[in-house]
């Protein structure tokens, strides 16, 4: 519980040294227009071709923008992990939070926190409703609540990959860039049907790194695409088993770690 | 008058000897380069699955094609825009951005060098570096790829000589208009937005999201007039052959005069901006 509160006077202090900086605004309407270009390419894709077979640009759009609000998520409230083999660990700044008798994990999520990373959220969860909007799909609760869960699966399965290569930095602090395969390029992964997507690509982002059972799944179980709903709810539990794995590499890691820095 | 052409000589090499020290410098990171390759072929992978399903499965599945662009030539674009795609700035040099955040400006200041050349050199190099180790590597793994997913030849030997030209060219635009938003960022207090701003819209309108000719047919003249088909777009439709050899003239007139109109933009502006500079730290 100490834990909790904690980590929410770290965020509440990095909000507040955030809004300092007069250009703030600017920056969220940067972001903003980076989340909305984003997808252009899919949607003059469509805007060209039309749809393929039952695949409209809607669904698509749906299933991008789980995964996308669920990356928003993990990327303002666990920034501290993405930055950590950048920043922190590089600098030797991590010496210091080992020192402390606090819990690290809450130490290194709450490092920084940055308040412009939220404008992917709300531009995801637009998009969202305006994808079911659109496929005329009923909101009862229990589809709420599907999503709901859904992206907080989604967001621990990114907070994961970011406690993984914070792991994974312990070993190797340079070239970790292949990571980037797992953050922003895992979603470039959902613009591409279901029924047309590899074998391979599939299962990888099914078993491996569980980024289809946070958005398509989800998708799929709310607007009847699929009959076996109870896949929908697997976000939540693929979520957590994947953030527990993270976590064992974490500690692995600490348990390795020899200073850097001066 | 000779004493002057040979002054210029010397400073010229300077500038050149920067740019290969820092390049030198930057490529020995090989290991960052073949992580960043490694993101660049999966990237291209997904690409062409996508492009793969819309060229088969689509309601218009020959959209594509009428638009002149085949899918043997789709894929061979999503290679070579992913070859070069970090080429583009997307940040400016982080040793000139320290430089103006820490207010090291007024160091530089005291150099007898023109600053706009020594950050224009600079900048070169960290718009070369990034492409040396994730071009090559992108490049020997689009060849090898199977055929379906291959990297085609070039349409024409004279096109492709054309498109290496202009992929010279496309370097050049690269680097002239990172320097420009260099000194855009020389103002502090705008801080970073509006320069990732202006790198942003220069991404999108490249042609790396999706090739300029599968845009709307209404804009098309527009996108090839914008400054910023010459990073990518119009190198490649040279290498493609979709703009013939007998264009390729005036195309690379084009990537040189908006060379030319962000290196005087540049020139200005930071020669206005040091008037009224301020210089932080202390």
């Amino acid at each position: 519980m100490s834990s909790v509160r904690l980590y929410l006077k770290y965020l509440h202090l990095h909000l507040l040294t955030g809004l300092q900086y007069k250009g703030w605004p600017l920056m969220v309407l940067q972001v903003l227009i980076v989340v909305i270009t984003d997808p252009i390419g899919i949607i003059l894709l469509f805007y060209r071709f039309g749809s393929i077979g039952e695949w409209s640009v809607e669904r698509i759009l749906l299933i991008y923008a789980m995964a996308v609000t669920s990356f928003g998520l993990a990327e303002t409230f666990c920034r501290g992990f993405d930055y950590f083999p950048w920043r922190t660990i590089r600098t030797g700044d991590f010496d210091r939070l080992l020192l402390r008798p606090c819990s690290l994990f809450v130490q290194v999520a709450g490092s920084y926190f940055h308040i412009h990373r939220i404008s992917r959220v709300f531009a995801g969860l637009g998009a969202i409703i305006w994808c079911l909007w659109r496929l005329e799909v009923e909101l009862t609760m229990l589809h709420i609540c599907t999503i709901g869960l859904a992206l907080i699966g989604g967001c621990l399965v990114y907070a994961g990959v970011f406690v993984l290569t914070s792991g994974l930095a312990f070993f190797t602090i340079q070239s970790l860039d292949w990571i980037f395969i797992f953050t922003n390029a895992s979603y470039q992964v959902t613009r591409c049907p279901i029924d047309y997507m590899p074998q391979v690509l599939r299962r990888f982002f099914t078993f491996v790194m569980p980024m289809l059972v946070i958005s398509y799944m989800p998708a799929a179980a709310v607007c009847g695409w699929t009959k076996t709903y109870w896949l929908g709810l697997a976000a939540l539990p693929a979520g957590l088993l994947f953030l527990l794995f993270a976590t064992l590499i974490w500690r692995i890691g600490v348990r390795h770690y020899q200073s850097t820095g001066s | 008058m000779r004493l002057t052409r040979r002054a210029n000589m010397t400073k010229v090499r300077a500038y050149f000897s920067l740019f290969r020290i820092k390049t030198a410098e930057g490529i020995q990171y090989r290991l960052a380069g073949l992580a960043s390759a490694s993101v660049g072929v999966f990237w291209a992978l997904i690409e062409i699955v996508v492009f793969t399903v819309f060229y088969n499965y689509a309601a218009n599945k020959d959209a594509g094609t009428l638009a002149g662009l085949t899918l043997k030539q789709v894929i061979s674009y999503v290679w070579l825009s992913q070859a070069i795609w970090t080429m583009q700035p997307m940040s400016i040099d982080a040793e000139i951005l320290k430089k103006i955040n820490s207010g090291d400006v007024g160091l530089e200041l005291c150099r007898p060098m023109d600053l706009y050349a020594h950050w224009f050199a600079g900048t070169a190099a960290s718009r070369l570096i990034p492409v040396f180790w994730r071009g090559t590597v992108t490049l020997l793994c689009a060849i090898l790829m199977p055929v379906p997913y291959r990297l085609g030849l070039p349409a024409s030997a004279i096109g492709f000589c054309w498109s290496l030209l202009s992929f010279f060219c496309a370097f050049l635009l690269c680097t002239a208009f990172g320097t420009f938003v260099a000194t855009v960022r020389l103002n502090v207090n705008w801080g970073d937005g509006p320069m990732y701003m202006m790198m942003l819209i220069g991404g999108v309108l490249s042609g790396g999201y999706l090739p300029l000719q599968l845009w709307p047919a209404a804009l098309q003249t527009i996108l090839l007039l914008q400054p910023f088909a010459g990073y990518l777009d119009i190198p490649i439709r040279l290498y493609l052959g979709t703009m013939q050899p007998n264009d390729a003239g005036s195309l690379i007139l084009l990537q040189l005069i908006w060379i030319a109109l962000f290196v005087a933009a540049g020139k200005a502006l930071m020669a206005k901006r040091l008037k009224t500079i301020i210089v932080q730290g202390g």
